[in-house]
């Protein structure tokens, strides 16, 4: 396991410190040179990142093996919390205090362009080409990139899926719905077959948080809909939105989802689901490995599928999330720490992590690769999910937007507000706030 | 006379010097900051900040989710802290009369007082589970849906604030009960007073002022209150558990608007002070009639 991380623990700063190592990295940079640890005075880098769960932590001998191929450097591997909101706060009191006790940061993928534009990420165009760039998934190159410069390396991938029950719609000769109108008629079918009134349809994320703006926004694009017009409008095809909010209400007033899903997250809902309690699931990869986790309910009975799209309009549509690394902008040692951030992107450090852990790998390759494939069997229907995912909007603005939407897409599901008030309310106040931003 | 008079009013004022030194470092310098903050428009992400007055209060004035915010603190610290006052002192009447196993009684009456309250949080959450949880499963096993109703989140906090906070109004009072003497409990039997008779005019009477410091102290943190919504509902559903701590923070470390969000804590104390100011009055005012 890991060394006791210790939150605060920053190396001490005298002047002297600062002084040589001011003058260490000028040397690198002005010579240009790769990087040359003295070896005498080790460098150490320390990698602040959120707490990897799963089985097995594979991060400290990824690092190892770092410092084994850069001698005279160590790395000191710190965990913040599982909560983002609670990473998001350590790393913007931090950062904004020129904090400099952090040299590489794992960043959830919504946060890399506010960062950026705040001027606290290093910008890794020097390093790293948009060639290097490209054997990752798309949708997690997008929000690497803002403004036309590379600030992160994509790291770790999450796609929405939906999962489904294959043994309750291999009964009845059904095969995963392409449209939620099609899951509809799945779930009033199955449901009247089956006479178990304790059997919910479909569950998803609508309690007021980052969750349900992924949700809503897969319903929103999945009825054609978007956030931002390429100009900039908010939510550019209202009715559209409108429907795709008005479609989840829905699915809350006729009992296709049971009320309760807007009070519930990942957690919640996975826990339901594996209970054997629902017919269908929208949750996030690593679900899968606890539904075929030995004494689960419903181990070999959990299908995964794209989200479905809507008639007359999306194909599918799925988020996609995951984390990236970046440096501080204040680090002491550039070099090496984008040294560790490539090392650690790189197809084998991946792998790695994937095969010794629960994670899913930015590399489009490793999906198909033989030693992943027979530790994760599901990689390249993951994989094919992944290809069609869609990335957040990239803005600096994102939480903004974010957590201004949340309470409006929230009223629109609990019915305080139609879902067309909740989007012309929500349009106004990000009208609003953008503006103040120009 | 005068000079040893004043020769007290400047021991005092040296006596006094170290604490004002540590109110005005501890207390006043970072609460003047706040307010400094609050006249300006600073979002570090985009680079802005510049003076822009009371332009925050005057939006907040307009602001629908601002007094959405208000609201919901006012209902949520009214009802709990009442519903706190009541149990806790009958809690602590009760332990008054109770004859056998007070021991135990008070130490499982501090346990939810001496939890974590991210602790009391995530039980809660499990307690309120649609499906899973032990309070629909009393209620006959519908699936109520506690924290995702707009009309049942608040009540549930508050169920959970109280279950968490009345110990400590309790335990106070009991502290209070215990110091009474019994003599006075004689007396008042002897001019043939009844049990009710007893409370009323013996024991609530002198169990003013200790009442009055829990209900201050119960009032100015229902008034902040963030952790049990922050971790149970998240200001939803719709907002409708939304507290102003809950708005500051939300505009302050995710949105990053830190003018704004100073502007947010500065009415939070504003209203804390007020609502201070009104307890001290009538803690004082009880002093002067009892000295």
């Amino acid at each position: 396991m890991l060394a006791r991380s210790h939150a605060y623990d920053a190396p001490v700063l005298t002047g002297g410190w600062r002084g040589r190592a001011l003058v260490l990295v000028l040397c690198v940079l002005v010579a240009g040179c790769a990087q040359r640890p003295d070896a005498a005075a080790a460098v150490t880098l320390v990698f602040k990142h959120a707490k990897i769960l799963g089985p097995s932590d594979p991060v400290p001998a990824l690092l190892r093996e770092f410092e084994r191929r850069h001698p005279g450097v160590r790395v000191q591997a710190e965990s913040l919390s599982w909560n983002s909101d609670d990473q998001h706060q350590f790393f913007v009191i931090n950062l904004e205090g020129r904090g400099a006790a952090f040299d590489v940061m794992m960043l959830d993928v919504v946060w890399v362009a506010e960062f950026a534009r705040a001027g606290w990420l290093l910008d890794l165009s020097p390093w790293v080409t948009r060639a290097e760039l490209e054997p990752h998934f798309p949708s997690t190159i997008a929000p690497a990139t803002w403004n036309g410069r590379v600030w992160a390396m994509p790291w770790l991938m999450n796609v929405g899926i939906l999962y489904y029950r294959a043994d309750l719609l291999g009964k009845y000769g059904l095969t995963p719905p392409r449209t939620w109108e099609a899951l509809v008629d799945q779930v009033v079918r199955v449901r009247a077959a089956e006479r178990n009134p304790r059997l919910d349809g479909v569950l998803w994320q609508g309690r007021q948080y980052e969750g349900l703006t992924v949700n809503a926004l897969e319903a929103i694009w999945a009825n054609g809909g978007r956030m931002f017009g390429a100009d900039g409008t908010v939510f550019p095809e209202e009715e559209r939105a409108a429907g795709g909010l008005a479609f989840l209400r829905a699915l809350i007033v006729s009992g296709v989802s049971p009320s309760w899903v807007t009070a519930a997250d990942e957690e919640l809902s996975r826990r339901h689901f594996g209970d054997g309690r629902a017919i269908f699931l929208r949750n996030w990869p690593y679900a899968m490995d606890l539904f075929q986790a030995a004494g689960s309910p419903v181990r070999g009975r959990v299908g995964m599928a794209p989200l479905p799209g809507r008639v007359g309009g999306a194909v599918s549509a799925a988020s996609s999330g995951g984390a990236h690394l970046g440096v501080n902008r204040r680090t002491r040692h550039p070099e090496l720490a984008v040294a560790l951030v490539r090392f650690l992107a790189e197809a084998e450090a991946q792998k790695t992590m994937t095969v010794g852990g629960a994670l899913n790998p930015t590399r489009m390759a490793l999906y198909h690769d033989r030693d992943v494939v027979r530790v994760h069997p599901d990689f390249p229907l993951v994989h094919d999910l992944m290809l069609r995912a869609r990335p957040r909007p990239v803005t600096p603005a994102y939480l903004m937007l974010s957590t201004t939407l949340q309470p409006e897409f929230s009223a629109a599901l609990v019915g305080v507000k139609s879902p067309r008030q909740a989007i012309e309310h929500a349009r106004l106040r990000l009208s609003y706030l953008l503006e103040g931003l120009r | 006379m005068t000079v040893r008079r004043l020769d007290d009013a400047r021991t005092a004022r040296v006596l006094l010097a170290p604490a004002l030194l540590a109110l005005a470092v501890l207390a006043a310098w970072p609460g003047l900051w706040v307010l400094w903050l609050s006249l300006q428009r600073r979002i570090p992400v985009f680079g802005i900040e510049r003076f822009v007055g009371p332009a925050h209060y005057a939006f907040l004035a307009e602001d629908p989710r601002f007094w959405n915010a208000v609201q919901v603190t006012l209902i949520f610290t009214f009802v709990s802290v009442s519903l706190e006052f009541l149990l806790g002192l009958g809690v602590a009447l009760g332990l008054q009369g109770q004859r056998r196993g007070r021991r135990l009684a008070v130490a499982l009456l501090l346990l939810p007082w001496a939890l974590p309250s991210v602790v009391t949080g995530r039980m809660f959450e499990w307690l309120y589970h649609p499906s899973a949880g032990l309070l629909n499963y009393v209620l006959g096993g519908e699936a109520i849906n506690w924290l995702g109703e707009p009309t049942l989140a608040l009540p549930a906090l508050i169920a959970a604030d109280v279950w968490r906070t009345m110990p400590f109004v309790a335990l106070l009072c009991y502290a209070r009960v215990l110091t009474i003497p019994p003599e006075i409990y004689e007396a008042a039997r002897v001019d043939g007073a009844g049990a009710v008779a007893t409370v009323r005019d013996v024991t609530l009477p002198l169990l003013r002022r200790v009442l009055l410091i829990a209900l201050l102290f119960r009032t100015l943190d229902a008034l902040r209150a963030f952790d049990l919504m922050f971790v149970l509902t998240g200001g939803g559903p719709a907002n409708t558990t939304e507290t102003l701590t809950v708005y500051a923070y939300r505009s302050l470390f995710q949105t990053l608007q830190l003018g704004f969000g100073a502007a947010i804590g500065v009415a939070v104390f504003a209203l804390v002070m007020v609502v201070a100011w009104g307890y001290l009055k009538a803690i004082v005012h009880e002093e002067g009639a009892t000295a």
